[in-house]
């Protein structure tokens, strides 16, 4: 396969637009987080729409403003939250796989719903590969994230180009509005008093500010007895109760140990739909009863 | 000996948490890794991910949780199979002055010289238990009580690398810089996490640690020459 190295400009971008790939599984034992994409199956589907490999590197992106430019041609997909996304100054739907032209600009606007965008490239971004994964991370790759100016490398004059077809491929995103958010019980959810575990699950919680791709901080305070414990093993999904009644909910990008008690364990299926949220919506737990 | 085994917890149908409820110590740890010896050996390609600290480990599993499998291995794991590493790694720090700003502090705080605390934590041996926190974050045991200092009840917005700390009873090195609540005392030179590197930490669980005590020129020199530590 021929392949040649281009560049995307990154024109002007809001914080927090990182590269990703599926991360660094298998690192934790040397305190390295797993930096997954936060919505795994919104990631999935535009590597398998660009047939890619399911862990090519795309690009993440959390805010309205993303204005780009492409110096070569290539394909690309984007998933994740819906948002209004012209080409060229057009407005597009952006269903499928997309064909870029040498210089086109590409702008992601308004997010209409979620708060998580993946822009899929064919061949995956090329970026630099530390430890096994092109996820950025402070303290592990030399950038945190991309900023205004950066140059992302990518393939272009690929030998064999997917088809583009005018059917509109299947994308069920009804997820993002979803609201009930499926829980098991975490280690510690047994030392919580039956007050606190009956109103973890019935009451509605909304996203804070303090959202980041490290963790989730809920509105709400639920009151906590439990002292803190021995530092412990957590993951994504793992929702810690502070000891001044925080909910932290964890991300891809949180530690792998933890000090607060683990009172619940979110269901991986539905990692997305909180990781989709935006501070102010709301969701609610939902135990899932075990046979 | 009567070994307890110890206790399981499934969180839904994905983790499984494995949790001993005796005290931290050495043979504490060394059932810890006689367990995950024994799980990697024997359920490796059932497992995801598998994550440790002081008393659990939690093990992520990529399908469904292999219970037969995993309940006869809890039983027959020997606590003894895994033994601890005799290396020592010594890691020369800088104490107190512009690299240690909170030494001055806590000396007067427990009516103590700046000598005496450097000297009390720079002649232990302290075990690596595991890796978290930070990537290259070594949660370490062995702190004399007397060091045991709160955290800082509004932690500091940024903890230069290298930084060596007290926080709670235990201590450690800031891998990199971030914030923290830890007093601060010292700072070493060489590098604790070196992402370019496979594995990219010197040190693993069962390994000692040793403080050495250097002057600020020697600091600067091993700044410019950075280089791993050297085993004793």
């Amino acid at each position: 396969m021929i392949k040649d190295i281009a560049y995307l400009n990154l024109i002007q971008t809001g914080p927090g637009t990182k590269i990703r790939d599926l991360g660094r599984t298998g690192l934790a034992q040397f305190g390295v987080p797993q930096s997954g994409p936060g919505d795994l199956e919104a990631f999935l589907w535009n590597n398998h729409l660009l047939k890619n490999s399911p862990g090519d590197a795309q690009m993440e992106i959390q805010q309205p403003g993303l204005k780009l430019q492409f110096e070569q041609a290539c394909q690309i997909c984007i998933s994740g939250a819906s948002s209004t996304i012209k080409l060229n100054g057009k407005n597009i739907a952006c269903n499928g796989v997309i064909e870029i032209q040498e210089g086109d600009l590409l702008e992601i606007g308004k997010f209409l719903r979620g708060s998580l965008i993946y822009l899929g490239i064919r061949g995956g971004f090329q970026t630099q590969e530390i430890l096994g994964s092109r996820t950025q991370l402070n303290g592990i790759t030399d950038a945190a994230s991309i900023t205004k100016g950066a140059k992302i490398p990518f393939f272009t004059n690929l030998s064999d180009p997917i088809k583009t077809t005018y059917s509109h491929p299947k994308w069920d995103n009804s997820y993002l509005e979803k609201e009930e958010i499926r829980v098991y019980p975490g280690p510690e959810w047994y030392l919580l008093d039956p007050t606190a575990q009956k109103m973890l699950l019935s009451r509605d919680f909304h996203i804070s500010n303090m959202k980041n791709t490290m963790a989730i901080q809920l509105e709400e305070l639920v009151s906590n007895q439990i002292s803190d414990i021995l530092t412990a093993p957590v993951y994504p999904g793992t929702i810690q109760l502070t000891s001044g009644g925080k909910l932290l909910v964890l991300q891809q990008d949180a530690q792998v140990t933890g000090g607060y008690p683990r009172v619940l364990q979110i269901d991986e299926k539905d990692l997305r739909v909180i990781a989709q949220k935006a501070p102010g919506q709301k969701i609610r737990f939902q135990l899932v009863s075990e046979d | 000996m009567v070994e307890l085994t110890p206790s399981v917890f499934q969180i839904g149908p994905q983790y499984t948490e494995i949790k001993w409820s005796e005290q931290v110590s050495d043979s504490l740890l060394i059932k810890r890794l006689s367990l995950e010896k024994s799980l990697q050996n024997e359920l490796g390609n059932e497992i995801n991910d598998l994550r440790v600290a002081y008393q659990s480990i939690v093990v992520k599993w990529k399908n469904q949780f292999p219970e037969d499998q995993f309940q006869k291995l809890i039983k027959t794991t020997s606590a003894q199979t895994a033994t601890l590493s005799d290396t020592v790694w010594k890691i020369p720090v800088c104490y107190g002055g512009q690299f240690g700003k909170d030494l001055l502090n806590l000396a007067s705080e427990k009516k103590m010289s700046e000598e005496e605390i450097v000297q009390l934590h720079s002649q232990t041996n302290y075990r690596i238990f595991f890796y978290g926190f930070l990537p290259g974050f070594m949660y370490l045991s062995g702190l004399d009580p007397i060091l045991s200092t709160p955290r800082k009840s509004i932690p500091d917005r940024s903890i230069l690398s290298g930084s060596v700390a007290i926080g709670g009873d235990q201590t450690g090195v800031y891998p990199l810089e971030s914030p923290g609540g830890w007093h601060i005392i010292g700072r070493s030179p060489i590098p604790f996490f070196t992402p370019s590197s496979i594995p990219p930490v010197w040190g693993k669980a069962g390994d000692l640690i040793q403080f050495t005590p250097i002057s600020e020129s020697e600091y600067e020199r091993l700044k410019r020459n950075p280089k791993l530590p050297e085993q004793l």
